[in-house]
């Protein structure tokens, strides 16, 4: 609970879906990223250049700028493909939520595995719609471009608040706030999950999972 | 080519490009890790543990006491069973000889079994086997949570250490709100709320209390179906642990319950569309915990009775009266309490108000009953002399058969009857016990004013305050009733307890999901006949019943002063205190001369109860700040309350605590209450109070200090509550019944009053006058001056004391026969007739 949590929501055609939670998933990560730590000596340490770059849409009259790592884009690229997956098999009507959850690791002692503490959720509900005709489809695209451009603004004015980040940490710790796996970019830790309309219920093991944890904390 | 002679030339210092990511680039110095203590993901289980470990004492006594608690467990069923198997009652109990060869005596140890004899016959018996097992699987859950508990304590032991600052072995001085103030003071270092910037002490209440802020709320709205009517016993309130945890299964965390985690509400609960579904499934939840509950009746019958037997008998053995004493029930302790008010708060509250209850209760003795007791008395208490005086004379008396049981049964019979028969010196007013029992509990029915001396109020006074015998039972009998109250009745208001949750639930920034009464404010669940009219925009069913709201509201903001209420509250509160102020310095004129008389109850009663007497009711209350008056030797007659208490401060050996709560709110001026109450208190000799001012700058000053403290807000709470109580019962009640009177009464017509305080006198205290005046600022609203009932006589000599006539309230009804009233009694009445500390004007 102990964390800001931020709903966008978007309706889009089924081909737009990967489109724009590309945009919004990685300017919220824009946003989020550092350069590299150097660590010196005396325990300061330096932060490497990050670049960036644009990129077009194709089914979207929109262009967004994301860090121009590719290691970053692939694994965004997969989760998001997983999302549309599940969202096009799902075969209700379309309704699924993906959200990019930022998170700390808290080492704890021996009988406890190491704690993932989530600090902000984004939330992205994605409502898929369809289209009859070529027409509708021009319409939608310009929509669409139009109200990502909103969210983005929404986006970076959330970022902007002066709130809460896990605080810069020392070389032994850098692991516990940022994914230092990339080699040309260093995010803070984050987790993609995404849900369908269907399963929004809370998953099985989730209430296994807590209903232990109830009884030993009586 | 001309050559031109500018400034401008070429840099000759030497410009060599620094080799990448080195000297030049802008170094940072990391700041990570200097405390573990921020960002905790669950600030409800953290803070709830912080508290528990404050109220346990520290790391080591908790954890003592939690493996004592294991140890008797096992010596519970173990001592049971051999009980049951290994001893060889005939040997015991004599019937079958013991084939000694060296002396007759038989040993304990003859009665034993043998071990093979034992442990066969445990082996043959399947019921033991089964208990066993049962009872081993619920051992083994209770270690598996220990140690769990263990790890997680350590961890809040370390945050105490090292975050608090606080050793262990200094934790049972400090006082809970000291505690809290530095978990405040920590946030702004640690954040350990990431959504604030500042943590309030409303949000620390908010997590420790959310669901018994929602369990109190249900009470206050009579939603679960506790209260039931019987063809026998009448109106029954039905309220046990075992039920209580059956409705925080349901509703909080057990499985797929209504919250989705500690702080947040399943979000279909949230939204009022499908309502009905949701209420069929809660409904159909219930059912199927009522009958899990069905069917684990036996276990749990088995384990309540055990634990009864062993937990009572050694203590019914001690002193058999026990059982015959009181204590509060679960159901009082729930009605009782305020929203957002800690365990330790609830119980000193009520452990205060325990003397007056008791008190209060052994008014209504049966007559018939006494004439029985103490006949049977005489009888018993015969026999038992002769048998005794026999035992004196030879003690071979005690051998024969059934001589030593005799005695012991009369001894008890005795005792239970003396119960019976009434203290012969004793005096009670029930009227005024209620008062000080009001204000101490803060609480009670409306109906329950000035019926104070009936059955049907001690009856319904007894629900809260139940005998401990009474307890038990209900404890044993709950497995069996328990699970036809949650299927019969409780189902039956599923729907209602759906729109309850979706309805008083409301999300705070960074606090998550609350009950929205727990947010004390008056707007939304003011009651008009609570002092919040003309504030509350409530409907009937967001009213909290019995002035909850506001007394909350009042107790929070007195515990905690240096929580800022917004600003709604904060105008109820400076009224209301203001109001009381007000008044407190009128009555302070008026009831001039019952200061000798006070001083002179002082000096034959001890303090507490003193204190009581004060707090009787509100005409006391001002003469309570006359009486610390007149002993800073009178000076303080027209001076305001403020100065009256600064004067006391300089005089009273208190002075350094005094100043101390100035400093923590110097702004908030019916602090002066408590600390005159106290300051009277100290003058009449408490010894504690005056150790802390004597004792030197030694850590233990602190520590006594903040205990003093919060025995000033107490105390200021009381006034509080009787005060918003006495103006509720003047707002929606017009007649008062007169209620029996007593000894002071004669105290007070033996003393000569001076003449020119009469007029004063009567006014406060006279029960004819059935109405209150009102407090000015509402006086300029109901401004009447056809109402104006006082004299000239008291206006004349008021006038200069009193900056606004005293006017009636409108009551909520009755106006007109009030007005009469009123009028009736305009003429002051004799002041002997009038039972003095009723009507204390607001």
């Amino acid at each position: 609970m102990n964390c800001r949590s931020e709903v966008l929501e978007v309706s889009v055609e089924g081909r737009q879906v990967d489109e724009a939670i590309l945009a919004l998933l990685h300017t919220i990560l824009l946003h989020r990223s550092t350069g590299k730590f150097h660590y010196k000596k005396e325990g300061t340490y330096s932060i490497g250049t990050v670049g960036t770059q644009d990129i077009d849409c194709d089914f979207i009259d929109f262009t967004f700028v994301r860090v121009s790592s590719e290691e970053l884009d692939r694994a965004i690229r997969k989760a998001v493909g997983e999302f549309k997956e599940a969202l096009s098999n799902s075969g209700s009507d379309g309704m699924g939520q993906i959200s990019l959850e930022f998170y700390q690791k808290k080492k704890s002692r021996w009988p406890f595995s190491d704690e993932c503490i989530p600090w902000e959720v984004w939330s992205i509900k994605v409502n898929v719609v369809n289209l009859a005709n070529e027409q509708e489809r021009q319409i939608c695209r310009e929509k669409v471009g139009e109200k990502l451009g909103e969210k983005v603004i929404n986006i970076v004015e959330v970022i902007n608040r002066h709130e809460y980040l896990p605080k810069m940490p020392t070389q032994s710790e850098v692991d516990n706030v940022f994914d230092t796996s990339l080699k040309d970019v260093q995010p803070y830790l984050y987790k993609i999950t995404y849900q369908i309309t269907d399963s929004l219920g809370t998953s099985v093991s989730t209430t296994v999972r807590r209903l232990i944890k109830d009884t030993l904390a009586l | 080519m001309a050559h031109f002679d500018t400034e401008y030339q070429r840099l000759e210092a030497s410009y060599n490009d620094s080799p990448p990511g080195e000297e030049n680039l802008l170094v940072h110095v990391p700041e990570g890790s200097k405390s573990q203590w921020h960002h905790i993901e669950n600030l409800d289980l953290f803070f709830q543990r912080i508290y528990n470990l404050h109220q346990k004492n520290g790391f080591t006594c908790m954890l003592l006491g939690e493996i004592f608690e294991l140890v008797q467990l096992v010596f519970v069923v173990a001592f049971t069973v051999f009980l049951a198997n290994c001893v060889d009652y005939d040997i015991l109990f004599a019937n079958k000889l013991v084939n000694h060869t060296d002396s007759a005596k038989v040993t304990l140890p003859d009665a034993f079994l043998p071990v093979d004899v034992c442990s066969a016959r445990i082996r043959d018996n399947v019921f033991v086997i089964f208990i066993l097992v049962i009872s081993g699987v619920f051992w083994l859950h209770r270690l598996v949570k220990f140690i769990y508990n263990i790890c997680c304590y350590w961890e809040i032991r370390s945050f105490y250490i090292n975050a608090l600052k606080l050793s262990m072995a200094d934790l049972p001085y400090f006082t809970w709100q000291e505690v809290q103030a530095r978990i405040v003071e920590i946030q702004k270092e640690h954040q350990i709320c990431i959504h604030k910037k500042e943590l309030t002490e409303l949000d620390i209440y908010h997590r420790i209390l959310r669901f018994k802020n929602y369990m109190v709320a249900m009470i206050n709205k009579s939603l679960l179906p506790i209260r039931s009517r019987l063809p026998f016993l009448g109106d029954v309130v039905f309220y046990t642990r075992g039920l209580k945890y059956n409705f925080e299964l349901i509703f909080f965390w057990g499985p797929s319950s209504l919250f989705e985690n500690e702080w947040s509400l399943k979000t279909e609960y949230k939204r009022g569309g499908s309502r009905l579904e949701l209420a069929d499934r809660l409904s159909s939840r219930i059912l199927w915990i009522g009958i899990a509950n069905l069917l684990l009746c036996p276990v749990i019958l088995i384990w309540q009775i055990l634990y009864a037997f062993f937990s009572y008998t050694e203590v019914i053995k001690r002193e058999p009266g026990s059982l015959g004493a009181r204590c509060w029930s679960l159901y009082g302790r729930f009605y009782l309490r305020h929203f957002n008010e800690l365990d330790h708060e609830l119980m000193s509250r009520l452990s205060k108000g325990y003397k007056a209850s008791s008190k209060y209760m052994n008014c209504f003795m049966s007559p018939l009953l006494t004439v029985v007791a103490k006949n049977v008395v005489f009888f018993a208490g015969s026999i038992l002399a002769v048998l005794i005086a026999l035992t004196i004379y030879d003690e071979d008396v005690l051998a024969v058969e059934h001589v030593l049981t005799s005695i012991t049964l009369l001894g008890v019979c005795i005792t239970v009857c003396r119960s019976f028969i009434p203290d012969k010196h004793l005096v009670f007013c029930p009227e005024q016990l209620l008062k000080v029992i009001l204000a101490h509990i803060h609480y009670m029915p409306d109906h329950w004013q000035g019926n104070a001396h009936r059955y049907e109020t001690r009856d319904e006074f007894a629900q809260l305050f139940q005998y401990k015998a009474v307890f038990i039972l209900e404890e044993l009998l709950s497995p069996v009733i328990t699970p036809f109250i949650l299927i019969f009745c409780l189902r039956r208001k599923s729907l209602e307890i759906i729109d309850f949750f979706r309805n008083f639930t409301v999300e705070v920034v960074g606090v998550g999901d609350t009950c929205s009464f727990a947010q004390m404010d008056v707007r939304q669940h003011g009651h008009p006949a609570w002092m919040s009219a003309g504030r509350t925009e409530a409907s009937i069913y967001q009213q909290a019943e019995d002035g909850k709201t506001e007394l909350s509201l009042m107790h929070f903001a007195i515990t905690n002063p240096r929580w800022q209420p917004p600003r709604e509250s904060t105008t109820f509160i400076s009224q209301l205190k203001e109001k009381v102020q007000r008044e407190a310095a009128c009555g302070q004129q008026g009831v001039l001369h019952e200061n000798h008389i006070l001083t002179s109850t002082q000096s034959e009663s001890e303090p507490h109860s003193l204190i009581a007497n004060l707090l009787a009711g509100p005409p006391p209350l001002g003469s309570l700040h006359l009486g610390r008056d007149a002993s800073v030797s009178n000076h303080a007659v027209d001076v305001g309350l403020m100065e009256g208490t600064s004067a006391l401060r300089s005089f009273s050996p208190l002075s350094g605590s005094q100043h101390l709560r100035g400093s923590f709110a110097s702004t908030r001026l019916p602090r002066g209450d408590g600390a005159g109450l106290v300051g009277g208190r100290a003058m009449a000799g408490s010894g504690a109070d005056a150790r802390t001012a004597s004792s030197g700058s030694s850590a233990w000053e602190g520590q006594l200090n903040s205990m003093v403290l919060s025995e000033y807000a107490s105390t200021e709470m009381s006034i509080h509550a009787l005060y918003i109580h006495e103006l509720h019962k003047q707002q929606s009640r017009g007649q008062l019944s007169r209620h029996t009177w007593h000894r002071r009464d004669s105290d007070e017509s033996s003393e000569g009053a001076p003449d020119d305080n009469e007029g004063l006198r009567n006014f406060p205290r006279s029960n004819t006058f059935p109405c209150a005046t009102t407090p000015h600022q509402e006086g300029a609203m109901l401004h009447n001056t056809g109402q104006r009932r006082y004299g000239g006589t008291t206006e004349s000599v008021s006038g200069g004391l009193r900056s606004a006539p005293r006017l009636p309230r409108i009551p909520m009804g009755g106006w007109a026969e009030e007005a009469q009233a009123g009028r009736h009694h305009d003429p002051v009445p004799e002041e002997d007739e009038l039972p003095p500390h009723i009507q204390k004007v607001t």
